[in-house]
């Protein structure tokens, strides 16, 4: 049995990825070279993937594009963000994860991306084959990387994230989010219904459609918990939700919950933080 | 000239209302002509305001009663010895004449004392200018009238016994014995009356021919019911709402002509009051001047100022106000109804709701099969397609579904329900939203999706009495539905359960807690819905009533979709939670679940620990204490 | 473009296990999807041009071609389904056929994965299938010439592509905000061609077996207390945690 994984560098899903195909035998790891350019790269990882019986990619923007790729170019099935596999039965994440499916994976090679934080990264330091694509691939690859203005803390990658759905209100109401957020060096997040009522931007956005999360904890306040939102914030260690609704479905994925008006809860963290600050 | 004036522009104004859209047609001849007498003749909305109104009475009645005066003025500018037959020889109406000339001028130097010295705000935008020019005419007019008469009894040709007329005769003292001043005051008195005929047309005084139009053709009853829209006509007669003046319906044009400033509606709105750009008055005067002006723009951003339309809680304040029936709310919707479904554009936090109430059947986005998760435990039937209809359907509305603080509202009632022993059924996740936050949003055609739903549903199940919690969902049923082929008897759930408490079904504890009541605009003003709620907390507690309360209550903030959509400065329901703790009560109890979560934060954001319970609740408690 | 429930706290299956209970749920169009078709409308707003919109899905997806000729697409194809859900592969392959079916489209645009089967696929598939280049997760679209910009979020910073057309496109949500339907947008969505053709549907090669709602689902949460007066034991947890 021999698995080929992609691995990303200094990318954690990639590391998960590869502690789950340690356990389906033999692995071989690689990385690619050069500008990103998925159809180019998927076309090295399918030559290079001649006799494995599986490929593996982390369940990532990029794994999941590479291995459609590499899917579409060898005409198999593809299994995106599967949790576990025995055989040739997947168990998969739907619904950004509210929902698993059990499927059979008809194909050969199995091609498959493993769910975020399903499973334990691996320590860095495994050997990493480097391929190198078809330099003469004219196939779309990344022209430039524009930097964006830094504006605070990345919601993807922040420790913390304070966030605010529908019971904050307005647009102005988020003023005590921030300074919550502010006091923990935390980015701010949102919930879907407050990007569509345009309080704060799609970027701001925690969810299925919007940024999925890793933060140690995530403050959730005035956000009822729908699925799609639960999505995006289950990547968080803990979370904590404040809800003036003691049968909010948050409450049912949450670690800790305060029940009450977050206008009067948020600005009592904040002044509590400061009081234990001195 | 001044007849050719005033024919002229009579026929313009005539014109611009006949271009409108075509009102659709309303019977109730008793009441429109009860209207007539009640509120033209007897003036009562004007009445309201004492002084203000005694005012405007005396000039109104005054008119009434020197009409004759102006033909005898007429006639005996031709031939100085004529009169009317009759009535220009009788001492008393001459009498008569000199009382109103004195009330009259009693009127116009109140109404110039009002309005140089008192100045109040609901002024503030209306023509001053005009209203001086008028007032002068008016005072022109009847003191020339007077002095006609004085000159004509001191040139011995008044036809009537002199001494009679008190006021005339005595000034006729101070008058020269020979005809020249007589003739002089003929004309003079007749110059006034051309001059403020050819003027009023021209001026907001027209109000004086269309006022009485416009209070026939308002509504009779319903105040809550807005007119219906077809999609179902051919492309070139849909009509969604008002854009441009071409749009606007004959009445509407009507109303905008009947308005005459007073700002009385100003005064009652409660958007104006917290410091909005709302105000009824200046939102007819814009439409009125888009009108006049024949302009073929946006009324939204040229009349009318975008922020004014989306800050009606259509609580009706302004409509009941009026003492010339302009239905405000008629024009709000129809504006809104443009910028919603034409040109897709309105405050972007509404947009959720919007797409909440069509694609999951409630404003908050819940899904339905959490509709009945409140009535889990209370053994509450849920109606499925083919049961037998209860005798009452229980209609619980959105928020009493979804919202945590209006749910105890539900089930308060339905505790109380089964209690008494009363046969009735929820529809569940079957229940959709009736569509009124759509509907006052502007979205008719989202609206109507969900009142033909809605009706099927009804229908099919049969029933024929519903008892609803929810002040919006009950004048939707009541009052809109109808349209839509669904005719029910409909009951809030203050009115049922005041019934049960009178049979003796319900038997509460008397109290002593002192509450006070906050009237739904829904309940109170739209369906006259004031007694029942009022009854059950005098058995219950003791009522204190806030300073404005019953017609004259005052919103919470909620209605006409605000619920879902941000205020913009000091927040309407702390005014009203302000006016709440004044009374000193201990309970502030309301009979609508937007009014609970609304009055809720109120009352948290002034300082007060008031409780705020639904009716249903206090009534629920007060029969487990007893 | 596809037909998704509006799920709310919590998933309910069917006796079978085969989908998720809808019974008195409300449809949307899956959101990704939803942005593609704004997008698609604004380029030939834009540009000039037609939109078609194209589903695979039950007859009741109607519905949501509908909800996209009301916001300006111009005509819908249906690939009607009887209900059973098509895998990813069998998706792509329908597609494809009724793609080749039609004109060429300069530009062929999805959703980067549906909310509910998220196999994050079926564009790349149908890109390949059809021999045109694609690019993925997309925010932001611009036309320059024959050539089309393409950029997606990269953690604080912004990949550019530029891909001739035509070309396979999928977008994310944030890409533009959809505009609300108008009423007279509706009423004309109602007499726009909608041409519907019922494919056969090939084996799964990703066979669905059953739907599990995972566990983790229906944990309750430790309440740390009501109201302000709970700020102190919010405190202690974080910091508990390192954070505070």
């Amino acid at each position: 049995m021999s698995t080929l994984v992609f691995v990303e560098p200094d990318d954690d899903l990639s590391l998960q990825a590869l502690a789950f195909a340690r356990t389906l035998g033999d692995v071989r790891a690689v990385s690619l070279d050069g500008a990103y350019a998925p159809a180019a790269w998927a076309a090295a990882i399918v030559s290079a993937a001649q006799g494995a019986d599986t490929i593996v990619a982390a369940g990532s923007d990029r794994g999941n594009e590479l291995l459609a790729h590499v899917a579409a170019r060898l005409d198999q099935p593809f299994a995106a963000n599967v949790t576990r596999i025995d055989g040739d039965v997947v168990t998969r994440i739907r619904w950004g994860g509210s929902l698993l499916e059990e499927a059979r994976l008809h194909g050969s090679p199995r091609i498959l991306t493993v769910a975020p934080h399903t499973h334990a990264a691996e320590a860095a330091g495994a050997p990493i084959e480097l391929l190198v694509p078809d330099a003469s691939d004219a196939s779309p690859r990344v022209l430039e990387r524009v930097e964006e203005q830094a504006g605070g803390v990345s919601l993807r990658d922040a420790k913390v994230v304070v966030s605010g759905g529908r019971g904050v209100g307005s647009a102005e109401g988020f003023a005590i989010i921030e300074e919550l957020a502010g006091l923990l060096g935390a980015a701010v997040g949102c919930s879907r219904v407050v990007t569509s009522a345009g309080w704060r931007p799609h970027a701001d956005q925690v969810g299925q459609t919007g940024t999925k999360i890793s933060a140690d904890l995530y403050v959730a306040c005035g956000i009822s918990g729908a699925t799609q939102h639960i999505a995006g914030a289950k990547g968080a260690k803990k979370i904590l939700a404040i809800n003036s609704d003691r049968e909010a479905p948050i409450f049912a994925s949450a670690d800790y919950g305060v029940i009450g008006d977050l206008h009067e809860i948020v600005p009592a963290i904040s002044a509590e933080l400061r009081k234990v600050r001195g | 000239m001044c007849g050719g004036l005033f024919a002229r522009r009579g026929l313009f104004l005539t014109r611009l209302v006949l271009a409108g859209k075509p009102s659709p047609p309303r019977g109730d001849v008793a009441a429109r002509a009860r209207n007539e007498v009640v509120l033209v003749l007897g003036q009562r909305k004007l009445l309201q305001r004492l002084v203000p109104g005694l005012m405007h009475a005396f000039i109104f009645w005054g008119f009434l009663v020197l009409f004759p005066t102006i033909v005898m003025a007429a006639i005996s500018a031709v031939d100085k010895h004529a009169t009317i037959p009759w009535l220009g020889h009788q001492g008393w109406f001459m009498a008569l004449v000199d009382v109103f000339v004195l009330l009259v001028l009693a009127g116009v130097v109140t109404a110039v004392a009002i309005r140089k010295v008192v100045r109040p705000q609901r002024f503030a935008g209306s023509h001053r200018g005009e209203a001086d020019l008028i007032l002068a005419l008016i005072a022109g007019v009847v003191l020339t009238l007077l002095c006609w008469h004085a000159a004509r009894i001191a040139a011995g040709l008044n036809e009537w016994p002199a001494h009679e007329s008190f006021l005339s005769n005595a000034l006729s003292r101070a008058f020269p014995h020979g005809p020249v001043l007589e003739r002089l005051f003929v004309w003079a008195h007749l110059c006034f009356i051309f001059g403020f005929l050819a003027y009023l047309p021209y001026s907001k005084h027209l109000h004086i021919a269309t006022a009485v139009a416009n209070v026939w053709l308002a509504r009779t009853r319903a105040r809550g019911k807005l007119l219906a829209l077809r999609f179902d006509l051919p492309d070139d007669e849909l009509r969604f709402g008002a854009g441009t003046v071409a749009d606007l319906t004959q009445k509407e044009i009507l109303d905008a002509f009947s308005c005459t400033e007073c700002g009385r509606c100003q005064d009652a709105c409660p958007a104006h009051a917290t410091g909005k750009i709302l105000s009824p008055k200046l939102l007819i005067m814009g439409i009125r001047d888009q009108v006049f002006a024949q302009s073929t723009e946006p009324i939204v951003g040229n009349g009318v100022p975008e922020e004014m339309i989306w800050d009606c809680v259509t609580c009706g304040a302004c409509v009941e106000a009026c003492p010339v029936s302009i239905e405000h709310i008629d024009h709000i919707v129809d504006l809104r109804r443009q910028r919603v479904m034409v040109d897709s554009q309105f405050p972007a936090e509404a947009e959720p709701m919007l797409r909440d109430v069509e694609r999951s059947a409630n404003p908050w986005g819940k899904p339905q099969t959490e509709r009945a998760a409140w009535a889990d435990e209370l053994g509450v039937r849920v109606l499925e397609p083919g049961d037998p209809a209860p005798e009452y359907l229980y209609w619980v509305g959105c928020a009493a579904s979804f919202d945590e603080r209006a749910k105890k509202s539900a089930e308060s009632t339905a505790k109380l329900l089964a209690k008494a022993g009363v046969d009735f059924a929820i529809l569940g996740p079957r229940e959709a939203c009736t569509g009124d936050p759509a509907r006052r949003m502007g979205n008719e055609y989202v609206f109507q999706g969900y009142a033909e739903q809605n009706v099927a549903t009804l229908n099919e199940s049969g029933v024929t009495k519903i008892v609803a919690s929810c002040p919006h969902c009950f004048n939707t049923l009541a009052n809109e539905y109808g349209d839509f082929g669904g005719n029910y008897e409909v009951l809030h759930h203050t009115e049922l359960l005041a019934e049960l408490v009178d049979s003796g079904r319900l038997q509460p504890k008397a109290g002593s807690e002192s509450i006070t009541y906050h009237d739904s605009c829904y309940l109170a003003r739209h369906n006259d819905v004031r007694l029942e709620p009022r009854k059950l907390l005098n058995v219950i507690g003791q009522p204190v009533e806030m300073k404005r309360s019953g017609k004259q209550t005052f919103c919470c903030g909620a209605g006409g979709a605000h619920m879902w959509m941000e205020e913009r400065g000091k927040p309407i329901s702390e005014e009203r939670a302000r006016e709440a703790v004044e009374t000193g009560a201990e309970t502030l109890a309301v009979a609508c679940p937007f009014c609970t979560v609304m009055l809720d934060d109120g009352v948290k954001g002034v300082g007060s620990a008031m409780r705020v319970a639904d009716v249903a609740t206090l009534l629920a408690e007060s029969i487990d204490a007893g | 473009m596809k037909r998704v429930p509006l799920t709310g706290g919590k998933m309910v299956l069917t006796a079978d296990e085969q989908a998720i209970e809808t019974r008195h749920l409300g449809f949307t169009i899956s959101p990704h999807e939803e942005c593609a078709v704004e997008e698609a409308v604004r380029l030939v707003e834009a540009n000039g041009g037609e939109t078609v919109v194209l589903t695979l899905g039950p007859a009741a997806a109607e519905e949501q071609l509908r909800d996209s000729m009301a916001i300006g697409a111009d005509r819908a194809v249906l690939l009607k389904t009887d209900g059973v859900e098509w895998d990813a592969q069998a998706t792509a392959g329908a597609i494809v056929d009724a793609i080749r079916a039609e004109e060429p489209f300069d530009l062929i645009l999805f959703g980067n994965e549906s909310a509910d089967a998220s196999n994050y696929q079926v564009g790349i598939r149908v890109a390949y299938a059809l021999g045109l280049p694609v690019v993925t997760g997309l925010k932001k679209i611009s036309l320059e010439g024959a050539q089309v910009r393409c950029e997606c979020d990269a953690g604080g910073a912004r990949d550019v592509y530029v891909v001739p057309m035509p070309a396979v496109l999928t977008v994310l949500e944030g890409l533009n905000l959809p505009r609300y339907p108008s009423v007279p947008g509706r009423l004309r969505a109602k007499s726009k061609p909608l041409a519907v053709s019922e494919p056969a549907r090939p084996p799964s090669q990703l066979e669905k077996l059953r739907l599990v709602v995972p566990a983790g689902q229906g944990k309750q949460a430790e309440i740390l207390g009501e109201g302000p007066s709970a700020a102190p034991r919010v405190v202690e947890v974080m910091q508990s945690l390192g954070v505070a």
